[in-house]
C-alpha cells in the first residue's frame, strides 16, 4: 500500500479513498513518452524497445491508452514535443496526473542542457518553460533518462513535480544505462517491494538505480552515471500497475472488501511507530493478529477475483 | 602510538611501488646491503674500504668510505655515498660522474647497480642500456643487465650468460649467475661446477669468497646435505654475513619449503639483525606459513630500517586491513575460512562447501589427510592479493598456495565470467595435497599439472578445457619435453608460455592419468618423496620408460585426441565465423550446421563465443528448445561455465518444466558469480519444491546478506526454508518481517494462515 494513502488512512478514515490502491484513487493520468534520435542503429534499436516498454506499462495506470502518448522518429521533432506538452497544459485539470518520460540523447554545453531530437534540438530552458505551462494543481513527474541529464536536476524541480534523471551532473556524458532499467522496473515484481500491486516512481527509481549499480559493479568498471531523484514524496506517483486487479477496479463488491482492507491496514499503521521501542518479538506479537486478519481479507479478494474469472494463482505470483 | 604513526605514513605510501622514483630523492643515512662489486676497474682506494666491510668490520669500513666523500673523482665520492648508505648524495654524485664523462659506461652501471639495490628495475634497466649504447661491449653493462634478468625471473637470461661466459670465461658474477640459473633449473652438478669455479676465480682475483660460498651452501641444502662447511668458511670470513641465510632461505622459498626457510631466515637476522631485507624475508615467510602475529615485529623492524620498501609497507598495510576481515573456523574438515566481513555471509557458504567437498575428494584420491587446518583467505581487492603473496601489487596470479594456506581473488574484484573462483579455489586446493604428500619436494609442472587434471576431472567445472594456443604451440614444437617443464613456468622464453605450460602440464598428466591410471599418476607424485627423485627419474621408476619415449607418447596422446583440429587450425576460425555471421543473418540452419562442424573439429573449446552457445541460441531461435538445452548440456559436460550461459541453460531447463536439473545448474553458477542478487530466488523456489530446504535456506540467507531491494521476498523464501527444516519459530519471524515490509503479500499472507492454522 503506498504510504501517503496509507497516513491518510490512519489519520482521518476517508474509507473510499482507502477501498482503493493509492493510484486508483488518483483521477486518470496522462503519460507522455519521447524518444530521442539514437544517432545509431544500435541507439536506435535499444531506445525503441524501451519506449514500447514504457508505453505499454504506463497504460496500466492511465486506464486507457490513448492517454499515453508516445512520440518517436520523426514524430518527435521540436514542434511536436512543443504542442504535446502545449496540449497537456491545456488539457490536464486539477487531480490529474502527469508523467512526461524522455528517452535518448542529451548534451550539456556547461550552461545549457539539450534534449537531442531529430533536426533542432529543445534546450533545458525551453522544455521548462513548457512544463511550467501545466496547471502547479497537477502533480508532474519529469524521468528524464538521458546522458547529462543531472544538468537539469535540480532546476526543473518544483512543489508539484518531481524530478528523475539518469545522471547527477551535466558532466556525466556517455549514454545512460538507467531508462532500461526504468522501463525493466515497470513490469517487474521485484521492484513492487510492499507487493501492492501498484508500482510507485521511488519503487520504480530504486529499481532502476540498484541495476545500474549493480550493472557496473559486475562489469568492474568506473561508473558512469549516477541517478538522481528531486522534489517531494515521489511516492505519490504510481507509474504501473501489476497484475490483473486494476481491470477490476469498479466491481462493488472488490470495491467494499478494499474499504475494509483499508480500514485493517489502518490499524497496521498505528502499531508501526511502536516498532522502534518494542522487542522484535513483542512487536511482532501485536502485528500478527492484524496480519492474520489482513491474510483472510486476502483470500476473500481472491476469491471475488476468481468468481471475476481472474487467476488468483497467477495474480498472487503476480503480486511476488 | 608509534603503531599509530607507523600505519598512517605507511598509508600515505600506500602501493608504494609507482613513488618509489621520489625514493632516491628522500633517502639518506640507510644502510644498504651493497653487493660485491668485482668490477676490476673499482679504484683502488674503494677496494681497501671494501675490505673490512666485506669482513663484516662495519664501523672500520665507515670510517675508511667517508674520507672518500671528498674524493677527487665524482666516481669515487659517489661510491663512498653509496656504501655508506647515503643514498640520496649518491644518486646526486652519480649525476655528476655521468654529466663529467658523457661518453662513460661504467658511470652508469655503478649507478644503475645502486637503482637495481633498492629494487628500481626500470630505472637501473635505462641506465645499462644508457652504457651498452656507449660501448656495446661493456661486459659490466652486459653482465648488469642480464643479472636484473634474472632477478626478474627472465627467459633469455640463461642464454645471455652462457654467451658472457663463452666471450668472458673469468667474471665472477657471470659464473655466479649461472650457477644460480643451474640450482634453478635443477641442474645440481652444473651448478656446482659453476660456483667452484666462481670462488676460484674469487682467489685468483683476490675478491671476497663470500656469494661462491653462499652459492655452494643454498646447492648443498638442495642436495638435503648439511651446508655446515660452507656456511662455517662464509662466518669465518665474515660473522655478520646475513645475506648467507637470507640465500639459503630464499633457496627453500623457491622450493616451497617456507618452514625450513623460516629456520635459515631467521639465522640471518640474527646475525645480522640491521640486514632488512632479511628481516622483510622473515615477515612474508611467516605470513606465508600463516603465523600472521610473529610476521609483524619482523615487518616492522624491516620498516624502521627501511621505510620505504614497498613491499614491507604494502605488507604492514595488508596486515593493518585484516581487521577488516571474518575468521571462519570449521570443524570438519577443519578449515580456517578469512573473507572480507562484507561478503563473509554470502561468499562464506559457498567457499566452506566447496572447500569441504575438495578436500574430502582430495583426501580419498591422494591417500592424505592435512595434520592441521587448511587456511582460505580470499581477497576482495586484488591488490591486496597480491600484496599477500608476493609482497607486491599488480600481479596477474588468481590463487596461490603456501603449504595448508591458500590465498585467492574473491569473485567481488573482477569482472563477471572473468574467472571462476570455484575452479581456482579447487585447484589451489589440490596444490595443498601434492605438496603435503611430497613434503613440497613435487615440481611445479607436476603439481600445477595435477591441479588442472582436478579442475578438468573432479572440479566444479568439469570437462578439459584447452585453449587452441597450446595445440599452436604444440604444431610448432614449441611444447617443452617433460624433464624441461618446470622451465615453461619459471623462465617462460616466449609471451604466454606460463599459460601454455599450464595447460601442457594438465594434458601431460591427462595422457598419464589415461595411459597408466590415476593410482600410478599418485604413485609417480609419491615419488618426488625420495628427495633425490628428478622428473627424469621418477619417469622412468614409475612409468618404466624413458623421458623420450614417454613424451613421444604424449605427443601421440596429443595428436590423436585433437587430430581434428591441428589437422587444419584455419578450419575452426573459418567456422566459428560463420556460425557466428550465420546467427546474426538469423539463418538458423546454416548457423546449426557451422557450430556442429566447429565443436566437432575442438570440442574443448568452451570459453566465451564458442560454438555450442551459438548452436543453442540457434537451436532455440527455431523453435527447438530441447535441442538448444543438449547443445548447452553438452558446452557444460566439455568445461563450459560463464554465468550468463549457464543462466540460460536454467532457464531453458525451467520452461521445460525440468526444475530438478535445473536446479543443478544453478547451484553451479554460484561458483562462478555468487554475489549476482538475481538467481538466489530463482534457486532457492526450486530447492523448495525438491524439499531441499536447507540448500534453500543458504541462497535466501546469501540472498538477504546482498541487501536485495525486495527484502518481502526474500524474508519469505527464508520462511518457507526454515518451515521446511521444521524451524517453525524462526520461519515465523521471517514471515512476519516479510508481511510487515508488505502486508498484502499474498503467497506470505497464506503461508500466515497455514501456519497460524486459520485459513478459512
Amino acid at each position: 500500500m503506498n504510504r501517503r494513502i496509507t497516513r491518510l488512512c490512519g489519520q482521518i478514515g476517508v474509507v473510499l479513498l482507502c477501498a482503493l490502491p493509492a493510484g486508483l484513487a488518483m483521477a486518470a493520468s496522462q503519460v507522455l513518452v519521447i524518444t530521442g534520435i539514437g544517432g545509431e542503429e544500435m541507439f536506435d534499436t535499444r531506445f525503441s524497445s524501451w519506449s514500447q516498454k514504457v508505453a505499454t506499462a504506463s497504460a496500466s495506470v492511465t486506464g486507457d491508452p490513448k492517454r499515453v502518448v508516445k512520440l518517436s522518429g520523426d514524430g518527435a521533432r521540436r514542434e511536436a514535443v512543443q504542442a504535446a506538452l502545449k496540449s497537456a497544459a491545456e488539457t490536464l485539470r486539477a487531480g490529474d496526473q502527469f508523467v512526461l518520460v524522455l528517452l535518448g540523447h542529451g548534451t550539456y554545453d556547461g550552461s545549457e542542457y539539450r534534449f537531442n531530437l531529430p533536426g533542432p534540438d529543445l534546450t533545458g530552458s525551453e522544455m521548462l518553460a513548457l512544463l511550467d505551462q501545466i496547471p502547479t494543481a497537477v502533480p508532474q513527474l519529469v524521468v528524464n533518462a538521458t546522458s547529462t541529464s543531472g544538468a537539469i536536476a535540480e532546476r526543473w524541480v518544483r512543489p508539484h513535480r518531481v524530478v528523475i534523471t539518469a545522471t547527477k551532473s551535466g558532466g556525466e556524458r556517455n549514454a545512460p544505462k538507467f531508462g532500461g532499467f526504468w522501463a525493466d522496473a515497470l513490469t517487474s515484481t521485484e521492484a513492487d517491494r510492499d507487493k501492492d500491486g501498484s508500482l510507485t516512481a521511488q519503487e520504480a527509481y530504486d529499481f532502476a538505480n540498484r541495476k545500474v549499480t549493480e550493472t557496473f559493479k559486475s562489469d568492474a568498471a568506473i561508473v558512469t552515471e549516477h541517478a538522481h531523484i528531486g522534489g517531494t514524496d515521489p511516492s505519490r506517483f504510481v507509474v504501473a500497475r501489476l497484475g490483473a486487479t486494476a481491470q477490476f477496479a469498479s466491481d462493488p463488491q472488490l470495491i467494499a472488501l478494499r474499504a475494509e482492507q483499508g480500514g485493517i491496514e489502518s490499524q497496521l499503521a498505528q502499531l508501526r511507530p511502536q516498532k522502534a521501542q518494542l522487542t522484535q518479538d513483542e512487536y511482532f506479537d501485536r502485528i500478527e493478529p492484524v496480519l492474520v486478519e489482513l491474510a483472510k481479507l486476502g483470500a476473500r479478494i481472491d476469491a471475488r477475483l476468481t468468481a471475476l474469472g481472474v487467476n488468483t494463482g497467477a495474480n498472487a505470483d503476480a503480486a511476488r | 602510538m608509534q603503531h599509530a604513526e607507523h600505519s598512517h605514513r605507511r598509508s600515505a605510501w600506500l602501493r608504494a611501488a609507482p613513488v618509489l622514483a621520489l625514493w632516491l630523492a628522500i633517502h639518506a643515512g640507510q644502510a644498504a646491503a651493497v653487493d660485491i662489486d668485482y668490477d676490476a676497474r673499482r679504484s683502488a682506494a674503494l677496494r681497501r674500504c671494501d675490505e673490512p666491510q666485506h669482513h663484516g668490520r662495519v664501523e672500520e669500513a665507515r670510517d675508511c668510505y667517508r674520507p672518500l666523500l671528498r674524493d677527487a673523482s665524482s666516481l669515487v665520492r659517489a661510491e663512498a655515498a653509496f656504501a655508506l648508505g647515503d643514498l640520496r648524495t649518491a644518486n646526486d654524485l652519480f649525476k655528476v660522474a655521468v654529466a663529467e664523462d658523457p661518453r662513460g659506461a661504467l658511470q652508469r652501471v655503478r649507478w644503475g647497480r645502486m637503482y637495481m639495490e633498492v629494487g628500481q628495475s626500470a630505472e637501473a634497466a635505462g641506465l645499462f642500456q644508457e652504457a651498452l649504447q656507449i660501448d656495446p661491449k661493456d661486459a659490466g653493462a652486459r653482465l648488469a643487465l642480464v643479472s636484473l634478468g634474472v632477478e626478474q625471473f627472465e627467459g633469455d637470461a640463461v642464454e645471455e650468460t652462457n654467451k658472457l661466459l663463452a666471450e668472458h670465461a673469468n667474471l665472477v658474477e657471470a659464473q655466479l649467475l649461472a650457477s644460480r640459473l643451474e640450482l634453478e633449473r635443477g641442474r645440481i652438478e652444473a651448478a656446482t661446477q659453476a660456483a667452484q669455479r666462481a670462488l676460484q676465480l674469487t682467489q685468483q682475483q683476490k675478491h671476497p669468497p663470500l656469494e661462491a660460498q653462499t652459492l655452494l651452501a643454498a646447492i648443498e641444502v638442495v642436495r638435503k646435505r648439511d651446508p655446515g662447511e660452507w656456511t662455517r668458511a662464509v662466518l669465518a670470513y665474515n660473522p655478520r654475513y646475513g645475506k648467507l641465510f637470507e640465500t639459503l632461505g630464499r633457496t627453500e622459498i623457491m622450493r616451497r619449503r617456507y618452514v625450513e626457510a623460516d629456520g635459515w631466515l631467521q639465522q640471518a637476522v640474527k646475525v645480522q639483525p640491521d640486514l632488512w631485507s632479511a628481516q622483510r624475508e622473515v615477515g612474508l615467510n611467516l605470513m606465508r606459513l600463516g603465523r600472521i602475529a610473529e610476521a609483524r615485529p619482523h615487518l616492522e623492524t624491516a620498516y624502521e630500517g627501511d621505510p620505504f620498501s614497498a613491499t614491507t609497507v604494502n605488507t604492514l598495510t595488508l596486515l593493518d586491513s585484516l581487521a577488516k576481515f571474518d575468521v571462519v573456523k570449521v570443524a570438519t574438515p577443519a578449515m580456517n575460512l578469512q573473507l572480507h566481513k562484507t561478503e563473509s555471509a554470502t561468499l562464506g557458504p559457498y567457499v566452506e562447501q566447496l572447500a569441504a567437498q575438495a578436500i574430502t575428494t582430495f583426501s580419498r584420491r591422494y591417500g592424505y589427510q592435512p595434520s592441521g587446518p587448511v587456511t582460505v583467505e580470499i581477497y576482495p581487492d586484488h591488490d591486496d592479493f597480491a600484496v599477500r603473496t608476493a609482497g607486491l601489487p599488480g600481479i596477474g596470479l588468481l590463487g596461490v598456495t603456501f603449504g595448508d594456506l591458500v590465498a585467492m581473488d574473491s569473485p567481488s574484484g573482477r569482472k563477471t565470467g572473468d574467472f571462476h573462483w570455484g575452479s581456482v579455489l579447487w585447484h589451489e586446493l589440490a596444490h595443498v595435497f601434492t605438496l603435503s604428500v611430497t613434503k613440497n619436494r613435487v615440481p611445479r609442472w607436476l603439481s600445477e599439472g595435477l591441479s588442472v587434471l582436478e579442475e578438468w576431472t573432479t572440479g566444479p567445472t568439469p570437462g578439459v578445457m584447452v585453449n587452441p594456443k597450446v595445440l599452436d604451440m604444440f604444431k610448432e614444437g614449441k611444447l617443452l619435453p617433460v624433464v624441461g617443464l618446470d622451465n615453461g613456468f619459471m623462465r617462460p622464453t616466449y609471451e604466454g608460455q606460463v599459460q601454455i605450460s599450464y595447460d601442457q602440464a594438465g594434458l601431460v598428466c591427462l595422457f598419464a592419468e589415461q595411459r597408466w591410471g590415476f593410482p600410478r599418476l599418485v604413485e609417480f607424485l609419491r615419488a618426488f618423496n625420495d628427495e633425490s627423485a628428478t622428473t627424469d627419474s621418477a619417469v622412468r621408476s614409475v612409468f618404466k620408460v624413458t623421458p623420450e619415449d614417454f613424451d613421444k607418447e604424449f605427443q601421440r596422446f596429443v595428436r590423436e585426441r585433437f587430430s581434428k583440429y591441428l589437422a587444419d587450425p584455419e578450419r575452426l576460425t573459418a567456422l566459428m565465423r560463420r556460425a557466428h555471421s550465420m546467427l546474426e543473418a538469423r539463418n538458423w540452419n546454416a548457423a546449426r550446421e557451422a557450430a556442429q562442424a566447429a565443436i566437432e573439429v575442438l570440442p574443448e573449446l568452451t570459453v566465451e563465443g564458442n560454438a555450442y552457445e551459438v548452436l543453442a541460441a540457434a537451436e532455440e531461435a527455431a523453435g527447438k528448445p530441447d535441442a538448444a538445452i543438449t547443445a548447452l548440456q553438452s558446452w557444460r559436460k566439455a568445461g563450459g561455465w560463464n554465468p550468463d550461459g549457464l543462466r540460460k541453460l536454467a532457464a531453458l531447463l525451467q520452461a521445460a518444466k525440468r526444475n530438478a536439473e535445473a536446479a543443478e545448474v544453478l547451484v553451479a553458477v554460484n561458483y562462478a558469480d555468487p554475489l549476482a542478487i538475481d538467481g538466489h530466488d530463482r534457486l532457492g523456489q526450486l530447492l523448495l519444491e525438491q524439499n531441499r530446504g536447507a540448500d534453500a535456506l543458504r541462497e535466501y540467507r546469501v540472498l538477504l546478506a546482498l541487501h536485495p531491494l525486495d527484502t518481502a521476498a526474500a524474508n519469505f523464501g527464508m520462511a518457507r526454508a526454515y518451515r521446511q527444516t521444521g524451524d517453525n519459530s524462526r520461519a515465523r519471524r521471517h514471515l512476519l518481517e516479510s508481511l510487515d515490509t508488505a502486508p498484502n503479500y499474498r503467497p506470505a499472507q497464506k503461508l500466515l494462515l497455514e501456519m497460524t492454522g486459520d485459513r478459512k
